[in-house]
């Protein structure tokens, strides 16, 4: 029989991270969607061309697919950077997203615990009072835009690769990489994903004012009226 | 908190490694 205290760990881990568990394993189930969901339109298309299909790992190997992935990446690193950045600044009376109206902007260090106001339990560079606090103090919002510049900066790589490769199909020139960042392409690919973004973001905003979801952090509780702000259920 | 720091560093590394893949992949025309 095994160590209940064990058993209880074990459980415990599991339980502790579900959320991030949870969506890493929905994220790679349908990654491997895509690939395979790709693959075959992309030996569509190469038949409707004339030429020869290719294998999956040739597919997985190709900025086509490439371009794909990073295209929808870099929106929603850069969907949370705006998220977690304009948070500080805008709020949204009634809405569980937003802070408390009279809570705009950066707030005092006694609100956020830092430096002569962090506790035991803070975060230790929370407690100190030279860059690491500024570091650390923005380390989210930095995490995130980072994020979102290197993966625009990836669909603009594998963006070149893949237009030129349909160019040199058509017997057309290639293009360089400054000439693909202000192609319709690039632009088409980049602003088709940020509209659903903005949207998305709005929309939770201002539905989570009167619509609940009971048990959810991203909703009020359900009782709770419509304008009070920046409580989680 | 092992595991949990464990899966922020699991996290981060598939994001780096992933772009890092298709870097190259973009940056030598496959």
């Amino acid at each position: 029989m095994s160590d209940p205290d064990d058993r209880r760990r074990s459980r415990g881990l599991w339980r502790d991270n579900g959320l991030t568990l949870g969506f890493g394993c929905g994220f790679l189930l349908v990654l491997a969607g895509q690939a395979l969901a790709g693959h075959a339109a992309f030996n569509e298309q190469l038949t409707v061309d004339g030429l020869q299909r290719i294998g999956l790992g040739a597919y997985l190997t190709s900025s086509d697919f490439a371009v794909d992935v990073t295209e929808n990446w870099q929106s929603e690193f850069l969907q949370f950077t705006l998220y977690i950045l304009g948070t500080v600044w805008l709020v949204q009376r009634g809405s569980p997203e937003s802070k408390e109206v009279h809570k705009i902007g950066k707030e005092t260090d006694r609100e956020q615990r830092v430096g002569a106001h962090a506790r035991k339990d803070s975060p230790r560079w929370a407690g100190t009072r030279d860059w690491r606090q500024k570091l650390y103090s923005r380390s989210l919002g930095l995490v995130m835009g980072l994020l979102f510049l290197l993966s625009w900066f990836a669909q603009s790589v594998c963006g070149t690769a893949a237009h030129n490769e349909q160019r040199l199909r058509q017997l057309q020139e290639p293009v360089g990489w400054g000439s693909y960042l202000a192609s319709a392409d690039f632009w088409n690919r980049t602003l088709q994903n940020w509209q659903s973004e903005l949207l998305a973001v709005a929309a939770m905003v201002i539905l989570s004012v009167y619509l609940r979801q009971r048990g959810s952090p991203e909703s009020k509780p359900v009782g709770a009226p419509h304008a009070s702000t920046g409580v989680e259920g | 908190m092992t595991g949990t720091r464990i899966l922020f560093a699991l996290c981060l590394a598939v994001i780096v490694g992933g772009l890092g893949y298709f870097l190259v992949i973009g940056a030598t025309y496959r």
